[in-house]
């Protein structure tokens, strides 16, 4: 109720603005009327001098009682669209139906909402800025630039060299059978079975490892045309859990110097997944939890956790 | 008492589990008083209470041939039994057994060479046995809950856990015992003959086939025992 009539008082402080800008403007027009008019014709020039300097002292008066009237009535009228932080969209607030259509509550909390937004992406960007997940030694930027050649970028080790690492690590697992194949130029790709508890396919860039998807050991890994099926998943759910598992094992174990420790530790845990279906979980001491055994293997310890049981 | 069974409890829930990973057959007694249907229905409300989800229903059969008396040697050899069964899991398919003997998988052209085969094999009279009722999925288990029936009554049930991912029968036992518990409460099996005798062999459709095959004559063995009061 109060916004309407403040709109009423608003409404005619406007329309008496108006006027007072009208009765400025003629004012204003005789000042230089008076002016161009110049003095009259009297009989003495005295006179004329006179008469005229009254009438131009007149006119300025009532410019200067315009004006004056003018400015007494736009501070009636206020400055809404500039008073509100908000600026023009801020006369929303102004639409009396607020339960039909609440646009101003709504932009309010949208406004809160997007400099929250930009104050805790800040922060976030500073945080990861500190810890960055990227994993090779060329992406480090001035340290691996200055020295070139005392640490050549891992991403152009010799194919020869790929294999031999893979080989030993083969050679290592008695019960992890790996097989490399190169179907698309360089980069290697990896089809390791573990036991008859489940296949894993790693996707290699020279020595790092860019993906793995694991999938069941009766399941298949091949597409029509006899590739590896880098892209689908697996049709059971422990295995893909598992999967996410392998993906954020693949981030924990990062060390851009030293590329084979990271396979070799990455197949080491990986291998403690022989005992899929027969481990229980250390904490609860349960196979099953929502339907699904201990998917979870420590980093460092290899012991086995259910997903939510994990710390 | 000259029994210690009352007529309600020689219904056995049999315990099964199945491909590609395992099954086991073993027996409990059904609580007094209660039919066959509604221990059934207990067991589906469970599953359901569970997370479970119905996914269609399921059938095997099972037919038993003798071998006929003109084949047999003179040295009072004795015939032995054979049983074709099918399995609405591998619906293609059709599965010959011997007791402790081999397991023949053949399109399901082979009820018909069967018929062919009238003067080596001869169907046992009224020896058809099946179990029909509700597959259940619960996210990498598949359950199926049947009523096993013999001509005209029901004679037992038969539940069957099948767990996907693993093809080890004997690896992954004791998850199944935990599953099992979850909704058979103290009820559950003892590991059926299939895990231990073949360690570290993939399980297949035989090794399922094998266990129903186990449970049926288990069911047929019971129905002999002289007890009055049938339901």
């Amino acid at each position: 109720m109060a916004d309407v009539l403040s709109v009423g008082v608003n409404l005619e402080a406007f329309s008496q603005a108006i006027n007072a800008i009208q009765a400025l403007r003629s004012s204003v027009s005789r000042v230089f009327d008076c002016l161009k008019d110049g003095m009259r014709n009297k009989e003495t020039l005295e006179g004329r001098e006179k008469a005229f300097i009254a009438q131009f002292q007149d006119n300025l008066h009532s410019v200067n009682r315009d004006l004056n009237e003018l400015e007494r009535l736009s501070n009636l009228v206020g400055k809404p669209s500039e008073n509100h932080p908000l600026h023009n969209s801020g006369l929303l607030s102004l639409d009396p139906v607020q339960d039909k259509t609440p646009l101003y509550s709504q932009l309010l909390q949208a406004y809160k909402w997007s400099n929250k937004l930009q104050y805790h992406a800040g922060l976030a960007s500073g945080l990861l800025n500190q810890q960055s997940l990227k994993r090779s030694a060329n992406q480090m930027g001035v340290s691996a630039k200055r020295r070139p050649k005392a640490q050549p970028t891992t991403l152009v080790l010799p194919p020869q060299y790929v294999d031999d690492v893979i080989s030993r690590i083969d050679r290592m697992f008695p019960e992890m059978s790996i097989h490399l194949s190169r179907p698309n130029g360089t980069s290697a790709m990896l089809l390791v079975t573990l036991g008859k508890v489940l296949k894993v396919i790693v996707v290699m860039r020279s020595l790092f490892i860019d993906r793995t998807i694991v999938k069941g050991f009766s399941e298949n890994v091949y597409t029509e045309d006899g590739k590896l099926d880098i892209w689908s998943k697996s049709n059971y759910q422990v295995f893909q859990k598992v999967t996410d598992h392998a993906t954020t094992a693949l981030l924990h174990y990062q060390l851009p110097q030293m590329p084979d420790v990271v396979v070799r530790s990455f197949m080491t845990w990986l291998r403690s997944y022989i005992k899929l279906f027969q481990a229980p979980c250390q904490r609860c001491g349960k196979f099953l939890q929502d339907g699904l055994p201990p998917t979870w293997r420590d980093f460092r310890t290899l012991e086995a956790f259910h997903d939510t049981c994990r710390q | 008492m000259l029994r210690t069974h009352c007529p309600a409890s020689r219904l056995g829930i049999n315990l099964l589990h199945l491909t590609p990973a395992s099954l086991s057959v073993s027996q409990m007694p059904v609580a007094e008083g209660k039919s066959v249907q509604q221990t059934v229905e207990l067991l589906t409300r469970k599953l359901e209470m569970l997370g479970a989800e119905k996914q269609g229903t399921f059938c095997v059969d099972c037919e038993t041939y003798h071998t006929a008396a003109s084949t047999l040697g003179s040295q009072g050899q004795t015939g032995k039994l054979m049983y074709v069964m099918h399995n609405s899991e591998y619906p293609l398919s059709c599965f010959a057994l011997f007791e402790n003997g081999p397991c023949l998988i053949a399109d399901t052209n082979f009820d018909v060479l069967m018929v062919k085969l009238k003067g080596f094999f001869q169907s046992a009279k009224a020896s058809k046995i099946e179990t029909r009722g509700t597959r259940y999925q619960y996210c990498d288990f598949l359950v199926k809950v049947g009523t096993v029936t013999m001509g005209p009554s029901a004679r037992g049930i038969s539940v069957e856990v099948e767990y996907g991912p693993c093809v080890v029968a004997s690896d992954c036992w004791n998850l199944l015992l935990e599953f099992l518990q979850s909704f058979l409460g103290s009820h559950t099996p003892g590991a059926p003959t299939v895990f231990g005798n073949r360690h570290d062999t993939v399980y297949g459709p035989a090794d399922t086939m094998v266990q129903y095959m186990e449970l049926f004559n288990k069911i047929r063995k019971q129905q002999q025992v002289p007890v009055a009061g049938i339901r």
